[in-house]
């Protein structure tokens, strides 16, 4: 299965462009989307969730055009948008089973399979509850749920680890890894770490644009060799941002240690050069694009 | 204050939903004059109607503007609070200094001025329909000021503040807010026609009206030597062509009524003041509710594991089986609209329901059953809204085929509901032998419920149709012919009107299902 992304755009108005000229193949395995704020993550996973048609370009999954065709994909899709909601008047049983509807789902089976997804995100406990009186994280599991309920062959996460626990996000990493071996996984997410850790290749987006699209080592490496830490003093590190890329500080008594990008210029004395990281690499290509 | 006041405003007025307000505001406010040969009238004195002079337009276009707006003005600003909450923007004005009673006067000078500009619209109707209808009598800008300055302006000013302590008081409580609301207006209605003196007439009515009343009654008793008590006010249809006409010349205003304005002015203030007493400050009480429910959770939070996360193992999920049809959406939409809003509203509709039942079948058919159906606004508003409202749009539009199974579904959920209220009618109709009835009822039943559809997915909103709804059924218990949708009246030609329901059933499913596709793919 691959889903074949060409000279994708959305244009809401003359001066507001969210996706331009995008091109993209995605095989099996964890695409992990990056990009700041309004560079287009959203708009293009929901371009592909087939609720938002795009102004122009292509999406072909198995070679059928789900632009013209949305129920192809809708069949074998699971979408988990960054924003949901969930009826607060229904429990979750409920709710899953409402989704079920939405998504063709029926048969005998289904109540069991409702109940062990409940049993995977630890719900069953709370499924007779009115989701209104859910918390933050459990609606989120809730949303990871129905994502899940029709074995879907194409899933669009979009942030889906805000409002987890650190060992639910571990977890949910763990699950993604397993879905990853028989579907196209689409993710986005601002926390870099949760990238680095499940996607097989990573895009990333700015103003629309795709940057770059590789396998996580080959943009991690486009880094390599241009990252640095220093230990300076609270007083040097303002006059020391006018000269390079500050990526991250860390106090240490009475000094800062600073990481930073070098790349034109040479490194500041007594640097020492680091192994980048995705984020490292993520901050390089989103700020020298 | 200023800048709070003007986003509200501005939040509230740019909307689709306003936009057909206005368009439906100035058509009402043209209807408020009608043709001399109009069948109705909007100012009955039995048997008499004043010539269209500058007080005779304006006078009655400005009791009228406050007569209506006071009905459904309420139901369309009484959710400002409610959408600070809904929106959890209250969440941030509760950690901000400003004090509950500057918050809850921002939001009723807000509801103020959505009203007054309703108001002001009005206002310049009524001069375009007096120069349109024009029967060559002076215009004197004078005649349509006042009534607006001393009838509206003080009257909308009440509205406004009661609609911010029914949401502080009633909250979501939507229905009950109704209830009295309107319970409170037939109230101030029956001061209209009230026997008080001459120089206290209008003091002690919010609308102020009954110095009209008397004015008219008794020049007309003057005049033509007639005992006359009280005068009307409404569409009120039936021959008036016949009707004598006179000339009034409009009010002699009092110091003392002018005083009064000012009083119902500080009363409005007041009932804003005393309501940011008991104002929630959008910190709610936990779900739990009772210490029951309380020391149950808590009981069960300790058998439960404290942290175990998510593990799900797709190998033990049974296979998928496909099931296409609409049925399990009808299952839960209709879930959803039963448990729509408080349960003690069940208790009132099971009484409406009885006593449809039992008493005769007229007043079953042309009284209880509309205003039981009306009780259900809030359930049939949210039909089509829901998702948007509840952000379930993006599951439900990435959904298989969502137009062919979710809106029918909804629609089917929501005829079922009110065939299920209307049922003791219906059977009572079919066991006399009356089939077309049926047929009249079950299609104005479907009307109702592809309005709330139509105009929610227009809208985005519930409002429209709300207010919609509620002036329907004003209309329906007044007997205006034209609005008669679920055929309780006698008409000459019922066939047509019923053929006229069927066409504007069609039309109105065919522009949900239109606009619903576009939506569904435009997120």
């Amino acid at each position: 299965m691959a889903l074949s992304i060409t000279n994708l755009s959305k244009q809401y108005n003359v001066q507001k462009t969210a996706v331009s000229n995008l091109s993209l193949h995605i095989n099996k395995g964890v695409l992990g989307l990056l990009g700041p704020n309004g560079a287009g993550k959203s708009t293009l996973m929901k371009m592909i969730a087939t609720i938002s048609i795009p102004s122009s370009g292509t999406i072909l999954l198995e070679g059928i055009d789900i632009v013209q065709n949305p129920n192809f994909i809708r069949k074998v899709l699971g979408y988990l948008p960054q924003d949901f909601g969930v009826y607060p008047n229904l429990n979750a049983y409920e709710f899953l089973e409402y989704i079920a509807a939405m998504k063709g789902l029926g048969g005998t089976g289904l109540r069991q399979r409702i109940d062990l997804l409940l049993e995977g995100v630890n719900l069953t406990a709370d499924a007779k509850r009115p989701i209104g009186t859910y918390s933050g994280g459990m609606k989120q599991r809730i949303g990871i749920a129905q994502a899940l309920l029709n074995d879907p062959k194409v899933l669009i996460f979009d942030e889906p680890t805000v409002g987890l626990d650190p060992e639910e996000r571990m977890r949910f990493r763990q699950l993604i890894a397993d879905l990853a071996q028989d579907s196209i996984i689409i993710l986005s997410s601002h926390i870099v770490s949760d990238i680095e850790s499940i996607a097989d290749e990573v895009a990333i987006m700015q103003e629309g644009k795709l940057i770059t699209h590789a396998p996580q080592y080959e943009i991690i490496k486009q880094a390599e060799g241009k990252i640095f830490e220093v230990l300076l003093d609270n007083n040097d590190l303002n006059a020391f941002k006018h000269h390079y890329k500050v990526i991250d500080t860390a106090r240490q008594a009475d000094k800062v240690k600073t990481r930073y990008i070098s790349t034109a210029q040479a490194a500041a004395p007594l640097s020492a050069q680091v192994t980048a990281t995705l984020e490292d690499a993520y901050l390089l290509l989103t700020q020298t694009h | 204050m200023y800048p709070i006041i003007k986003a509200d405003y501005l939040q509230r007025t740019r909307s689709y939903s306003f936009l057909i307000t206005l368009a439906v505001t100035i058509f009402m406010a043209y209807s408020f004059i009608p043709d001399q040969n109009a069948n109705y009238t909007t100012l009955s004195a039995s048997g008499y109607k004043g010539v269209y002079n500058s007080a005779w337009v304006g006078y009655v276009s400005g009791i009228m503007t406050t007569v209506m707006l006071t009905y459904f003005g309420f139901l369309l600003v009484n959710s400002g609070i409610k959408k600070d909450i809904d929106t959890e923007v209250g969440l941030i004005i509760a950690t901000t200094p400003i004090s509950n009673f500057k918050y809850l006067l921002s939001k009723q000078l807000s509801n103020y001025l959505v009203l007054l500009t309703i108001a002001g619209i009005t206002f310049c109707v009524s001069i375009m329909v007096f120069f349109y209808r024009g029967t060559g009598y002076p215009f004197i800008l004078g005649n349509f000021i006042f009534p607006y300055l001393f009838f509206a302006v003080p009257a909308l000013f009440v509205v406004a503040a009661l609609a911010v302590t029914a949401e502080v008081f009633l909250g979501k409580r939507s229905i009950l807010q109704f209830i009295i609301y309107f319970a409170l207006c037939g109230i101030c209605m029956g001061f209209i026609n009230s026997k008080e003196g001459a120089e206290t007439a209008g003091v002690f009515d919010p609308f102020g009206l009954s110095l009209l009343t008397k004015s008219v009654t008794q020049h007309i008793n003057t005049h033509f030597n007639e005992h006359l008590t009280k005068v009307s006010f409404g569409f009120i249809f039936s021959d008036h062509k016949s009707d004598k006409p006179f000339i009034w010349e409009g009010l002699d205003w009092s110091a003392l009524f002018i005083g009064s304005r000012l009083l119902w002015i500080a009363f409005g203030f007041a009932l804003v003041y005393f309501s940011s007493l008991f104002f929630h400050r959008f910190d709610f009480k936990q779900a739990a509710g009772t210490k029951k429910k309380i020391k149950e959770l808590f009981s069960t939070a300790a058998l439960k594991p404290m942290i175990k996360p998510i593990g799900i193992n797709r190998t033990s999920l049974p296979a998928l089986n496909f099931n296409y049809g609409i049925y399990p959406f009808v299952k839960t939409e209709f879930l959803l609209l039963i448990r729509q809003g408080n349960q003690w509203m069940w208790l009132l509709n099971a009484g409406l329901w009885v006593a449809i039942c039992f008493v005769p079948l007229q007043i079953a058919y042309s009284y209880l059953l509309p205003i039981l159906l009306f009780l259900q606004v809030t359930r049939w508003s949210e039909l089509a809204t829901k998702e948007k409202s509840n952000r379930v749009h993006y599951f439900a539009y990435a959904a298989y085929k969502p137009l062919q199974r979710m809106l029918p579904a909804q629609v089917i959920a929501g005829v079922i509901l009110a065939i299920g209220l209307s049922l003791p009618v219906i059977i009572r109709c079919a066991l006399a032998g009356s089939g077309d009835v049926v047929f009249n009822i079950i299609n104005g039943l479907t009307f109702i419920v592809l309005s709330a559809v139509a105009l929610g997915i227009l809208t985005g909103g519930k409002k429209l149709f709300e207010v919609f709804f509620f002036l329907l059924t004003y209309a329906v218990l007044n007997k205006v012919p034209v609005t008669d949708y679920l055929g309780s009246l006698p008409h000459q030609r019922m066939e047509l009107l019923m053929l006229n329901i069927l066409g504007i059933n069609v039309a109105l499913a065919i522009i949900s299902l239109m606009t619903r596709r576009y939506q569904a793919r435009h997120l």
